[in-house]
């Protein structure tokens, strides 16, 4: 486990994609202790955990990882782009970009199973959100231990500026996602990609969080997965995500190598 | 094989639901002669007392273009007696491997030809609908000729209820349900980024082939997600964020 956790890191501090951790894991247990054992290094340095980020939320992703559930990962201050930002040439390895949902707590979820009552009780609000996922692992090559033990292959995300109470923005379900690029539509789809609905995504995270006892708290941001087909994202770059109910928000690269 | 003859064997395909090889296995067709095979396909329809009852678009998003190898979109005719109510059943054995998928469409209030000057100005009213696809070629597969030949694979349509054109369409959440559950997940942003560009693409290539386009006629603009296949006993449901259902089953 040291040894995924040393290969990731690796790949992290030399901006170079390594080979897969797979084998070195035996179960997906071991792989979150790789991914809390790097949050432990990282927060060792300074980092401010901000909250979290639920993957494999996609009935095709899972078909392809050949996995039946979601999985998460965290965020931290350093991820988070302000709109309008440039993202850096390399700050995400193979960076690829999918239009979410965001869900900002005001209260903690501590409950070992919530109810959705719950859940909306505890959603101070939504942001549309770009999440820029990448991979340390060479070529995408992933499996879940992989993607798992590689923080959920959490990258930077951007938030929309624009809070909207959860009970203004109607129903998640059915709001609609595009993801633009030069004006051209290149992921569209809706809430219901999500995991059936952003909220169960969440739902799901609330409860797994608490029984892995590292519950959600209020102020965290909840990216809850994408709305759409993922896009492999080059230098130069700009993606504009609308969600129905929600707004916009704008991602961009920056355009020279540095 | 002439335009004629080249009709009659996708019109017998199409009432007889048997698969004929592709056109282009023996010929050569271009984009010009496969629409006037379109037309003249369309018109034994109209010969046997079926009505024009509006037109569909087809390949209105990017990714297929590309994937075509095409950079314009393709058109076909409806008919009256393609039309379907909302909540219709349907009998498999009409069709060679019909898939559903679902769409927006627009009723036209005001006719619009090659003098209209905003075709959208002419939109009476928006809808929820489907579209059932159905290639009357082996394995559906074909050439972009050969699918305009084939009226652009259109074989049966239906509509939900028509609301006034006023709310926002640019981005309204997708479902295609199958037996309750989630088939495929979209927006209209994939019809041509706003459905209303269907608009102005239905009265450019209408006016290209000399055809106004009716009042009470339907513009179908596209699809919002990828085609499911229909099968027996099949329910589909088209779900819209704010242009409610339709829906169609297939029965056993």
């Amino acid at each position: 486990m040291t040894e995924a956790a040393d290969r990731l890191a690796r790949a992290h501090a030399s901006g170079e994609p390594v080979e897969p951790v797979r084998e070195l894991l035996t179960d997906v247990d071991q792989a979150y202790a790789v991914q809390r054992e790097l949050a432990r290094r990282w927060t060792g340095e300074g980092a401010r955990r901000t909250g979290r980020k639920i993957g494999l939320t996609s009935p095709s992703v899972q078909r392809q990882l050949g996995v039946d559930t979601p999985d998460f990962g965290a965020l931290f201050a350093g991820m988070a782009v302000p709109e309008g930002a440039e993202i850096p040439v390399g700050a995400v390895l193979q960076p690829r970009v999918e239009a979410e949902i965001a869900l900002v707590l005001d209260a903690d979820l501590t409950q070992e199973r919530h109810t959705i009552t719950e859940l909306i009780g505890a959603c101070g609000y939504a942001l549309p959100a770009i999440e820029i996922v990448g991979s340390r692992i060479r070529d995408w090559d992933i499996s879940l231990l992989d993607t798992v033990a590689d923080n959920a292959s959490a990258g930077r995300y951007v938030l929309g500026g624009t809070p909207v109470p959860l009970p203004a923005a109607g129903d998640l379900r059915l709001a609609g996602m595009v993801l633009e690029r030069r004006g051209e539509p290149v992921s569209t789809g809706a809430g219901a990609a999500c995991l059936g609905h952003p909220l169960r995504a969440a739902l799901w995270l609330a409860d797994t969080l608490a029984r892995y006892g590292e519950p959600l708290r209020a102020g965290d941001t909840i990216l809850t997965g994408a709305l759409g087909p993922v896009v492999a994202a080059e230098p130069g770059d700009v993606f504009e995500a609308r969600i129905e109910g929600l707004g916009g928000v704008r991602a961009a690269f920056a355009k020279e190598t540095v | 094989m002439s335009v004629a003859v080249m009709a009659g064997v996708l019109d017998t395909a199409a009432r007889s639901a048997r698969a004929v090889p592709r056109l282009t296995e023996e010929r050569e067709l271009d984009v010009p002669q496969a629409y006037a095979v379109q037309r003249a396909l369309v018109d034994l329809r109209l010969g046997r007392g079926e009505r024009l009852a509006g037109i569909k678009l087809g390949f209105t998003s990017a990714a297929k273009m590309r994937q075509m190898g095409v950079s314009d979109l393709i058109w076909g005719r409806l008919t009256d007696a393609m039309r379907l109510a909302d909540g219709a059943h349907l009998e498999l054995g009409n069709f060679v491997h019909p898939r559903i998928e679902p769409e927006i469409a627009f009723l036209i209030g005001d006719r619009i030809d090659e003098r209209t000057a905003d075709p959208v100005r002419a939109i009476e009213a928006v809808a929820p609908a489907y579209e059932i696809i159905d290639s009357r070629y082996e394995g559906f597969r074909f050439s972009l000729p050969d699918v305009i030949a084939d009226n652009s694979s259109s074989a049966a349509f239906g509509v939900g209820a028509w609301r006034a054109p006023d709310t926002e369409l640019g981005n309204l959440g997708m479902l295609l349900e199958i037996d309750g559950r989630v088939a495929e997940t979209g927006s209209s942003a994939a019809i041509l980024g706003h459905p209303l560009r269907s608009v102005h693409a239905a009265a450019r290539l209408a006016a290209t082939a000399g055809l106004a386009l009716e009042p009470g006629w339907v513009i179908l603009a596209g699809a919002a997600t990828a085609a499911v296949a229909l099968e027996r006993g099949t329910h589909a449901r088209v779900r819209t964020s704010v242009l409610g259902t339709v829906e169609v089953t297939v029965h056993d």
